[in-house]
Parts: C-alpha cells; structure tokens; sequence
C-alpha cells in the first residue's frame, strides 16, 4: 500500500476553517469543506435505552428530532448528524439499520417541511477487542462489516473508531512506554486499518455513501484523557502529545485506503491530516466539554469543516434537552466562523482561536496550524514504513515543544520529555527490525495474538 | 499570524504555578548546608546528618542551624505526613535524625534548646512493650516537646516522684498486658493525692476508653498519632476532664 | 539423667486389675477451652473424647486468667482449673480407677497454674517490678508426679501425672509439641512453624538452629476484639466462597462444629442474597482472614479504608466488618509478619528465604492458607505449607503412652533456650511492627514498605509470590479419631457465683453492659441477687459492669472471692 509522500497543502497559511482541498457532497447535497463550517451533533443514548430496540428507537428519534427542531427554530441553515453506534447496533446489523432509517426518513421530513438540508454520519462500535477476538478472522469482524454495510444503504457518511493494538498500547501508556506506543498505534494500529479499511471503502462505495474517516480514539484520546488537567499527572502531558503525534501515522491510513473525510470528529490529530490530506475534517474542542476536557477549546477549531460535540448524553435542561442545546451551541460557533469568512476576517478570527490555545500546553501546541504542518511534513518525508513515519512525528513533536521558548514546561513535563526523545533516538531505523524487537518484548502481554495482524 | 507577547490573561499556568510552589517549599534556607540539613531531616538520615550540621557549626549559630535547617525540615515532614505522603515509620525515622542534630547544636550551646513544655512518658511497671512510647516520644520531641522518657517497666513510685519533680504538662504510659495496666489507676491516685492535676494519657494494647474512664487523670489515648494533639491541648491550659471530653467518648 | 526420671513408675507394677485395660489420659488446656481423650495404654486407641466449650477462668487470653489469678490467688485459680479438668475427664465415661496415667499439655500459663506454682513472673515481663515483688522464677521442668500432689484432681492418689517443661513465659509445653510433632525437624530446608493465637508462638529452624520468639498479636487472631467477632464456636463463620462478582457463601460452623454451606451474601450490601437453615452468629479469626482477603481482591478494600459506601464489609443482614476491625485485624497480622520477619534477621536469612511454612493452631489449621498467605500470615514467597492442627493434644497422647518423651521435651527445651528471642526487646522488631502498622492503619504503600526495609537494614523481599503446595496434616480435624463414643461436651466448665450486693437497685445495667452475657439478676427473699458465669466473663480487662453501675457498688473482683 502507498504511504502518502506529498503535503496537499504547500503552506500552513493555506489552512483554513471551512475550506478543504477536496470537498465532498452528501446525498442530499449538502458540501462539506466547501467554504462553510458545519455543526455536526452527535446524541447518545440514555443508559437502559439499549434494552430494547422499541426503546433505542424512541431515544434515538427524541435526540435528533430535537436537534433538528432547535435548528430550524433560530435558523441554522446547515446541521450534520451523526450517530455513534452502541455495542448493540453493531452486534444486531437490523437495530443498525433501522435507526438509520429512521434517521434519515427524520431529515426527509424537516427537509420537506422546512428546507433544512442535513447529512448525517454512523460510526459503527468496533466489536473486534484484541485480547478476545483475532482481530480479522471472527466473528466479530464480519459483524462490523455488515453493521457499516447496513448503515451504507441509508446514510450519508458511514466511519468507525477502529482499536487495532489497543492490548499493547494500554501496557505501554501506564508505563511509560514509548516503544509501546510506536508499536501499538502505528505498527498494529496501522496494520489492523490497512486490512479493515479497503472493505469498508469498498462497501460504502457499492451503496453510494462516503467512506468517511477514522481516529485513534482509542489511543490518543485515551492518553489525552490520562494526563488530565494542570493538576493530573497520571500520565505527562508531553506523552500525550507524542501519542497524538504517533496517531497521524495510523489515522492517515484510512484515507491512503480511500476514505474521502471529513474526518471522524474526536481525531484531534485531523488539522495535521487535513495538512497532509486536504480533506475536509470535522473537530471538537469547548464544544465537547460535555464529554471530556482538553486544552485545545479554541484552538483546534482554526482548520475545521465541521464543529462537533463528541458525544452528549440525552436529558434535559433548563433551556430544553442536551440535543437541542448542543445543536444550538454549535450552530451559532459555526454562524461565527461562517461570519468572519464572508467578512474577509477569517484569518483575524483564525489567529484569535489560535492565541487563545497555543501555550496552555504541549498538546495544544501541536495542533496549531503551522505545527501541525511541520508534523505532517515529517511523516511525509519518512514515508518508507508506517513506523518510519510515526517515530519521525514524535520525534519532530519533542523537537517543536522543545523548541518554542513561549511554551514553557514544568521541569516534571520536561524531564518526561527529553526521557522519551532519548528512547525514541534510540529505535532503529528500520521498521523490520522495529517489529523483530517489539514481538520480543510485547509477545506475552496478555491478549496479544500477532495473527490478528498479519505479522 | 500575530502572537501575544503576554498570555497571561488569556489563559493561567496553574502547572507552572504549582511547581513553582513546590520548588519554593523544598527551599528551607538560602544556605546551602542549612538546607542540606533540613534535606537530611526530611530523609531521616541520622548518621549522615552530624557531619552535615557540624560542618554548618563551623559558620553558623546553633540556634541558626536549629531555627533554619533542623525545624523547618521536621515541618516538611509533618506536612508529608499530614498529606498522607508519609507514613509513620518515615516520620520516626526524620524526627531522630532531628534529635540527634538538635543534641549536636545544644553541646555547642551549652544548654538545652527552649522547648514548647515537659512530658513524661513511661511503660507500666511490669510491662516491657513500648513500641507505642516509642512512636509517642518522637512525635512529642518532632513538635517541640521536651520528652522525659523514664522507659520500660517503670515503678508507680518513680513516675510519682518525677512528676513531682518535673511538673510536666502531660504524662503518658502505655501497657500491653492488663496485669501491668492496673499501675495506672494507681499512679493517678498518688497525682490527685498529690494535687498534681496532670492530664494522663494512657495507651497500649491492653487499654481501652473504659478502663481510663475509671479514674481521675485518666485518657484514652487511642492512637500514638493523638500524642501531639492532646499535648498542644495541655499545653493551651485545658484540664485532663476537658481533654477527656474532646478526644474520648 | 533429669530427677524427674525417678518418679517415672513401671507400669505393670501398679496394675489395677479387674476387667478395665489400663486407661491413659491425655489434657490438652488451652485458652479457649480444655480437651481430654482417654487412651487405651496397652493398644494406644483412643476410647473416647471430651471437651468444653470454654475456659473455667474469666478473661478471653492468657494474660485475663493470669490477671484473675492475681486478683483472686492462685490458689483459687488453681482449683477452679483442676475442677474444670475433672469434669472434663468425668465426660471421658471411664472409671477413674482405671486411669493409671494423665499427661497435660498446653501453654506454661494454663500449666503452671494447673501445677499450682508461681504464676507473677508470667503476668509481669519487667525484670524491676519481678525484683521488688521478690518473686523468684520457677524453672518449669518437666515433671512426673502423682496426683495425690494435686489436691482437688479427681484421680487416684498414685495416678501419674506427667507436666511437660516449658522454655519461658511464652513458649510452653504447646509450643514444644508443636516443634516435635509437626514433623518441622525433619525438614532438610529452611523451615518456620507458627501457632496462629494471641501470642503467636513461632520457630524458625534454619541450618541444624531453632530459633523460637512469640509475637503478642492479640486476640483478633482468633476472632476476638472484632465488632462481630466471636471464638470457633456453633454459627461462626469461618470462611467465604466467592459465588459471582461481591456475592459470596458463607461458610459457617454447625451444632457438631462442622463447617457448612451458609447463606450468600453480598459484601456491600447489609442483606442476604440467598439464605437456608444455618444460623450465622458472628465470625471467627479465620473468617476474618477470609471476608478481608476477598475484600482486597474485590477492590473494596483500600487500607486503611473500606470503599462500600458505608465502609462497611457486610456479611448478611446482622454481621459486618468496620474499618476498626480491619485495623484490629491488620495490627494482629502485623504482629505476625513483623515477627516471621524479626526472626529471619536474627538467622541471618531472608524474609523470602523461607522453604516450608508449618501452620499450627486451630486458626492456623481450619484458614485457607492461601488467603492467608495473601494476608501476610505465612511469606508469600513459601514453597510448601503444612497446616498441621493441634499438636498439644497429640503431644499429651505421645507423652501418655510413652513417659520418656517427657525427656524428649526436656532436650528439646534445653536446646531451645538460649536461642530464644524476645521480640518486646527487639529493635528490629519494633521497626518492623512499626512498619506493618503504618501498612495497616496508615496505608502505606508496599512500594515504601520495602524501601524501609532497605533502611532498617533487613533483607529485600523478593519481587515475585509464589505458588505453594499445600499439605494438610492435621486434616481429619485436631482431635484426631475422637474415639468409639459420642463427643462429651461441657459447656460451662467454670463456677457460677452468687451475690448479693449492699447498695444494689436492681437496675439491671451491668447485666445489659456485659457483652458476654455472664451476668444475671434474681431476686433471693425480695433482695437482688447477681450471678456471674466465670467462664463467661472476659475477665478484669473489660469491667464494663463495674463502670455502669450507678451506684458504684458493683466490684467484680468480689465475685472472685470464693470461698
């Protein structure tokens, strides 16, 4: 398979919320990344909803009804839905199925009543846990596969939350684990999507649906989730930051498989993509506060095509439910962004998201526009190996914290950092030889079955 | 793209700030041999820390070395210890240390440092457990209290007459066994016959809330972690019914 | 060869006649209770068991009934213990005129006060106070004499009497028997041998040396001083069976003192999930060991706390364990680890060096040994665990059919002696009880639990636990073949005494107080009358009786005043 080799973007100043290289249209023709930032809602069941499909059928309609209703009562003119699946979804292809169906008779009806045109993405539960199942020959694999062949039929993007090497990296991020986590993310993480990713392009194709991206969720945000706030120190910060770094390595792999974006909404490391990519990407940041904090609340919104939430649990609040709420939080940042375009301002308003961000830390940092191109070009560069490319962006990633006196760091953040630069220099080269010394050190972590990536 | 010069009112570095602050509190003294000493104290290094605070003697006034490295390292310990950072076998360990750098200060003085008040601690008569004494003693000597140790297997005679000697403002015994416990009662009867009010404080394994509750003088003292608390109350002037009040029953 | 070896009679001249064998018996007196087998002296079965159900002298350890000797004499302690021990024999069922030979075994307490000695140097460890009372040590060797000796034992005059020697205060007769009948001798390895009691005797036999020391770890051990704890008794429970996740059996003594299924339970809750027939009263050392060990691998203990939100550990609706208990709990099995570590410094050897642990006592026997090894009763690190059961009632049936094993003790004792260790007096120890305590009661982590030890100067231990084979010796129960008849059980071995009191209102509060429920009230001719069931009562240290009473007329030791 063809790792990338070029920059789509020649210049990190060529990056700008609401624009991409290369668009794409939904079904109902809404364009995303074609000059205007969208809202993208996503609404999660109440726990106990899932107990039957009667039940997740209700929860499911209340949600994005609500949405769409507070849309069009203060006058969005755009809204993305997306649905992220639970466990039951996946494992039950007709419950899948029928919610996306319904779903989509949902936006026919406020299209028709009201001329809202909306899209809508289903993210399909990635079953397949490395430590119970071979991640490629299971059941569970051709589960997923018929869950998003399902959702294909009706929806407009189909994505997926993919968790190859998740038995390797969860050892390594408790133990400070560099080599771990270059192993876990880019060597398996980029292998199980290598596999995965060709199907999933392939069936969304056959039923006229985007395929449209993935994330390392299951990596980096579990790390971004570790190191916490100012005061959290399960983890250091600046691992996190390599860990993000280490994730464009495998995140990328879904669009060298033919994914077209916009890219999956909790993907931080899409700015870094987009740069590398040019497709559209879809961010969260302030907006996702409901669902975990990060240091990136403006920031990460300076190259977005869609402005996301995470997830939000369904309930209500004084000013009507969470789905309505978010909705309407969303659209007005999306009203903002799309103002300052159409003003001519959208480089002022760029700078002052990313003012806002840039020095709260070293995750932030990296996501800034410009960093984020400099990451990018290093993967680009080191384009022989997926490990080749990942240990090149973690060590640009050190080098740029390292780098910038305005960042400043604690000496704990610090000496965490020059430790991992100095373990990441000491890898070798070549990728061959990576795998050799890894299957030796990781082979008896419990769960580990290298089968279950073709190794 | 344009880049604050000062992000200081964008965003606050609470990272930086606490470090900071943490930094700050691991400094003891602008001298580096007084802060040695306080290091060595925090560490409970008890051999290491004669040859450090003799050679801050060399420069320093021992009420200088006591005031700037040996008490603010205890503090530090205490602090850990309240923090649940450490534990007491470590605190134990740090208040040695300190004792035997306050010996070495008060030589060069030639008289003994001013300490906060007396305590008298004994083992009952018969009784050869004094682990408890132990933890009590350092304690009691860690917060600045002048700690009579008469020791193991002491007769009630001999805690009387020190007390009388003595006037502390506490006295504390410890008894692992009932058969050596019953000195208790007995010590406090000659005290009250005495007219020595002194609050006493009596623990161990073998004592329990009703059997101090039967005599004058007499508390429960649970935990050898309560040593300090009831002494800084003895020693704010509240009567032995008014500590028993607050800490037992 | 010992004086003692004079009086040790031929049998056959002393034959009884008639249609009776000759009959031996064998006493083992232990703290909670006494057990008597008479023993067929010409085949060696044993004809038939008797027990009681608790010890005839207030207080629930040796140091109570040392405490009561002083208060009442040690004459009347005396009595009370060789009355105790007939009615015990009378539930033997054999003719007193055929015993031709009784062999006592059991701690140097219960023995000396048997024999009627010198008891102060027991109650007292200082060597000033023992100075200024004058009191001057026995030497406690063994002894064969007869039991017209022994006023008040209900034998024949020439009846033999054989009191085994004792090493010191602490390690008695019991803890010799359980050197020689454990098996601990032959062991090529180095091994340790613990009583899991109050005072947890323990030898270390390393390199041809037995090192013997005894930790006062304190009645928790055996279930006392827990909020709900109780003695092995009916209704006790005794260990826990994980079912599915926190839902747990408990297992639990019955009438006939067998373990049993008991009702489910779910460990944060106060209720039953499942309940059937056996009744459940409180829970016993071993049950302890085993609700604290599931609590730790279930994660809702976190030391020093417990997680539930009531931090509680909930054994059904009535029973639980509270953060108190487990502290209890933890410094007695500090006691313990401090101790077994204490003794490998003294040896020169490892915590982990330890090859073969023998585990003895009834606690010590009826435990899940791998739970206790996760509790720090034996090093994680053993290679084989021996439970081995009561080895002081086999001790007195070997001595009983063979007199000269009595020499055999007394070597044994002798060779012992000068490697005794008193751990009160030990640094090391004091250190390492200082360090289980901050791990118990303060939670410090096992990370600086070994970092002190590198402080203190004692041997790492090593980083991985082991697995061990587990052997259980004493598994047909501790009494061995109890015999052809049915179990004689006395339940109260002790004497009841009634008075009446000058003052008394007849308010009942020290009866209510009692937490033993040794005291009752009557009425005598319109006067109130209070009642005290000796063996009931846990002895001076409690008194709750005497602080309650309004009156101040209530004095406990009065009650032990007897005639």
């Amino acid at each position: 398979m063809q790792l990338s080799k070029t920059m789509a973007y020649a210049r990190a100043e060529e990056m700008m919320f609401g624009t991409c290289l290369y668009p794409v249209t939904t079904r109902r023709g809404m364009c995303l990344g074609g000059g205007e930032v969208i809202p993208e809602i996503v609404v999660h069941p109440r726990a106990g909803s899932e107990k039957s499909l009667k039940t997740l059928l209700r929860e499911f309609e209340r949600g994005y009804n609500d949405a769409l209703e507070r849309c069009v009562s203060i006058g969005h003119p755009h809204v993305c839905l997306e649905i992220e699946h639970v466990a039951q979804m996946t494992q039950k292809t007709e419950w899948g199925e029928d919610v996306a169906a319904q779903t989509v008779s949902l936006m026919d009806r406020y299209e028709e009543r009201y001329g809202i045109v909306s899209g809508c993405r289903f993210t399909i539960a990635d079953l397949r846990k490395p430590d119970m199942v071979h991640m490629r020959d299971s059941d569970r694999s051709q589960r997923v596969l018929e869950a998003i062949a399902a959702c294909a039929r009706h929806a407009d993007m189909v994505a997926i939350e993919s968790i190859g090497g998740k038995e390797i990296f969860d050892h390594a991020i408790i133990r400070n684990d560099v080599t771990g986590l270059l192993f876990a993310q880019a060597v398996l993480g980029g292998r199980d999507m290598q596999w995965l990713w060709p199907q999933i392009v392939a069936i969304a194709e056959r039923h006229n649906c985007l395929p449209s991206g993935d994330t390392s969720c299951a990596h980096a945000n579990t790390a971004m989730f570790m190191a916490g706030g100012y005061h959290g120190r399960e983890i250091p910060h600046t691992l996190a930051a390599i860990s993000r770094a280490i994730s464009v390595s495998n995140t990328l792999v879904a669009y060298e498989c033919g994914a077209t974006g916009p890219g999956k909404n909790c993907a931080y490391e899409n700015p870094i993509i987009k740069a590398i990519t040019g497709v559209p990407v879809s961010c969260e940041g302030k907006s996702s506060a409901c669902a975990h904090s990060d240091f990136c609340g403006n920031a990460i919104a300076a190259v977005c095509d869609l402005w996301s939430n995470e997830a939000v649990e369904y309930h209500s609040m004084f000013g009507g439910t969470t789905a309505a709420v978010f909705t309407e939080m969303l659209g007005y940042d999306t009203a903002l962004m799309n103002t300052a375009i159409n003003l001519g301002y959208e480089k002022e308003l760029q700078a002052c998201m990313v003012n806002s961000d840039r020095y709260r830390d070293p995750q932030s940092y990296i996501l800034c526009p410009d960093i984020a191109w400099e990451i990018g070009k290093v993967v680009v560069e080191h384009h022989q190996s997926l490990y080749s490319r990942a240990r090149a962006a973690a060590l640009k990633c050190g080098e740029l914290i390292f780098g910038d006196d305005k960042l400043q760091l604690t000496t704990y953040e610090h000496d965490a950092l020059r430790h991992y630069m100095a373990d990441l220099e000491k890898l070798p080269a070549d990728e061959g030889n990576f795998i050799d010394l890894c299957l030796e050190r990781y082979a008896r972590i419990h769960g580990f079955r290298r089968e279950s990536y073709g190794l | 793209m344009k880049y604050l010069e000062d992000n200081s009112l964008i965003f606050s570095r609470y990272d930086l700030f606490r470090e900071q602050k943490e930094e700050r509190t691991h400094r003891f003294s602008h001298d580096a041999l007084l802060q040695e000493v306080a290091e060595h104290v925090i560490h409970g290094d008890d051999e290491k820390i004669i040859t450090i605070v003799d050679q801050a003697l060399e420069y320093k006034r021992p009420e200088e070395v006591i005031r700037e490295g040996l008490i603010p390292g205890m503090d530090e310990v205490s602090r850990l210890w309240g923090e649940g950072i450490y534990f007491l076998p470590q605190v134990v360990l740090s208040a040695d240390a300190m004792l035997e750098g306050i010996t070495r200060c008060e030589e060069k003085m030639g008289r003994p440092m001013e300490k906060k008040g007396k305590v008298i601690t004994h083992t009952a008569e018969g009784d050869i457990h004094d682990i408890g004494q132990l933890i009590v003693n350092a304690l009691l000597r860690a917060a600045g209290y002048e700690v009579i140790n008469l020791g193991v297997d002491v007769p009630v005679d001999l805690v009387v007459r020190s007390c009388q000697q003595h006037r502390p403002i506490l006295l504390g015994g410890t008894a692992l066994m009932t058969t050596t416990m019953t000195a208790f009662p007995r010590i406090a009867a000659r005290l009250k016959h005495l007219n020595l009010q002194i609050p006493f404080v009596c623990g161990g394994g073998a004592v329990n809330e009703d059997f101090t509750a039967g005599f004058d003088l007499g508390i429960w003292g649970k935990e050898a972690s309560w040593a300090v608390g009831i002494a800084e109350d003895a020693l704010q002037g509240m009567t032995w019914s008014q500590i028993r009040e607050k800490w037992n029953g | 060869m010992p004086g003692y070896m004079g009086f040790v009679e031929s049998l056959t001249a002393c034959n009884v006649g008639g249609e009776m064998d000759e009959i031996g018996v064998a006493v083992d007196i232990g703290t909670s209770g006494i057990r008597a087998q008479a023993v067929d002296l010409t085949s060696g079965a044993v004809l038939s068991t008797s027990i009681s159900l608790a010890h005839p002298l207030p207080g629930a350890n040796v140091v109570d009934h040392l405490h009561f000797a002083l208060e009442a004499g040690v004459t009347v302690a005396t009595r009370m213990l060789r009355t105790a021990v007939n009615r015990v024999v009378e539930g033997l069922k054999v003719p007193v005129i055929a015993i031709r030979r009784l062999a006592v075994c059991g701690n140097t307490v219960q023995l000396s006060l048997l024999q009627g000695i010198e008891v102060r140097d027991l109650a007292y460890t200082g060597a000033r106070k023992l100075a200024t009372l004058g009191v001057v040590k026995p030497d406690r060797r063994g002894v064969s004499i007869q039991a017209g000796i022994l006023q008040g034992l209900e034998l024949n005059e020439t009846c033999q009497v054989l009191i085994p020697p004792a090493v010191c205060h602490t390690i008695g007769a019991d803890a010799l028997a359980m050197v020689l009948q454990s098996g601990i001798l032959q062991e090529q390895q180095t091994a340790l041998i613990t009583d899991y009691g109050t005072n947890a005797e323990m030898a270390l036999y390393h390199n041809g040396r037995i090192i013997t020391a005894s930790a006062a770890a304190g009645p928790a051990i055996e279930g006392q001083q827990i909020s709900c704890g109780m003695l092995a008794a009916p209704g006790a429970v005794t260990d826990l069976q994980l079912m599915r996740n926190l839902q747990y059996r408990l297992l639990v003594l019955d009438e006939q003192m067998q373990v049993v299924q008991g009702p489910v339970v779910d460990l944060e809750r106060a209720s039953l999930v499942s309940s059937n027939n056996a009744q459940v009263k409180g829970i016993t050392g071993t049950g302890v060991v085993a609700a604290l060990c599931e609590g730790i691998q279930a994660g809702l203990i976190e030391l020093p706390c417990i997680q539930t939100p009531d931090a509680c550990l909930h054994l059904g609706r009535k029973l639980s364990l509270t953060e108190e208990d487990l502290q209890e709990a933890g410094k007695a099995f500090g006691a313990i680890r401090a101790g077994h570590v204490t003794l490998c410094h003294e040896a020169g050897i490892g915590y982990g060096d330890i090859h073969v642990v023998y585990m003895a006592g009834a606690a010590g026997t009826y435990v899940d040994p791998v739970k206790a090894m996760f509790m720090g009763w034996v090093p994680a690190y053993t290679k084989k665990i021996v439970q081995v059961g009561n080895t002081s009632l086999k001790m007195a049936r070997h001595l009983v059919m063979d007199p000269a094993q009595l020499d055999v003790m007394q070597r044994l004792a002798d060779r012992i002696r000068p490697d005794h260790y008193v751990l009160a007096a030990s640094d090391t120890f004091k250190k390492m009880y200082m360090l289980e305590l901050a791990y118990w009661t303060e939670g410090m982590p096992m990370t600086s639990y070994r970092t002190m030890l590198t402080r203190y100067g004692v041997k790492a231990f090593p980083e991985t636990v082991s697995a061990p084979e587990i052997l259980q010796a004493g598994a047909i129960g501790d009494l061995g073949n109890p015999g052809v008849q049915e179990l004689s059980v006395v339940s109260d071995p002790g004497e009841i005494l009634l008075l009446s009191i000058e003052g008394c209102t007849a308010c009942s509060g020290c009866v209510d107080a009692c937490p033993q429920s040794a005291l009752e009230l009557s009425f005598k001719e319109n006067r109130p009358v209070v009642q005290l069931y000796h063996s009931r009562c846990a002895g001076v240290s409690c008194k709750r009786c005497e602080h309650v009473c309004p009156e101040k007329v209530m004095v406990l030791s009065d009650f032990f005043m007897i005639r």
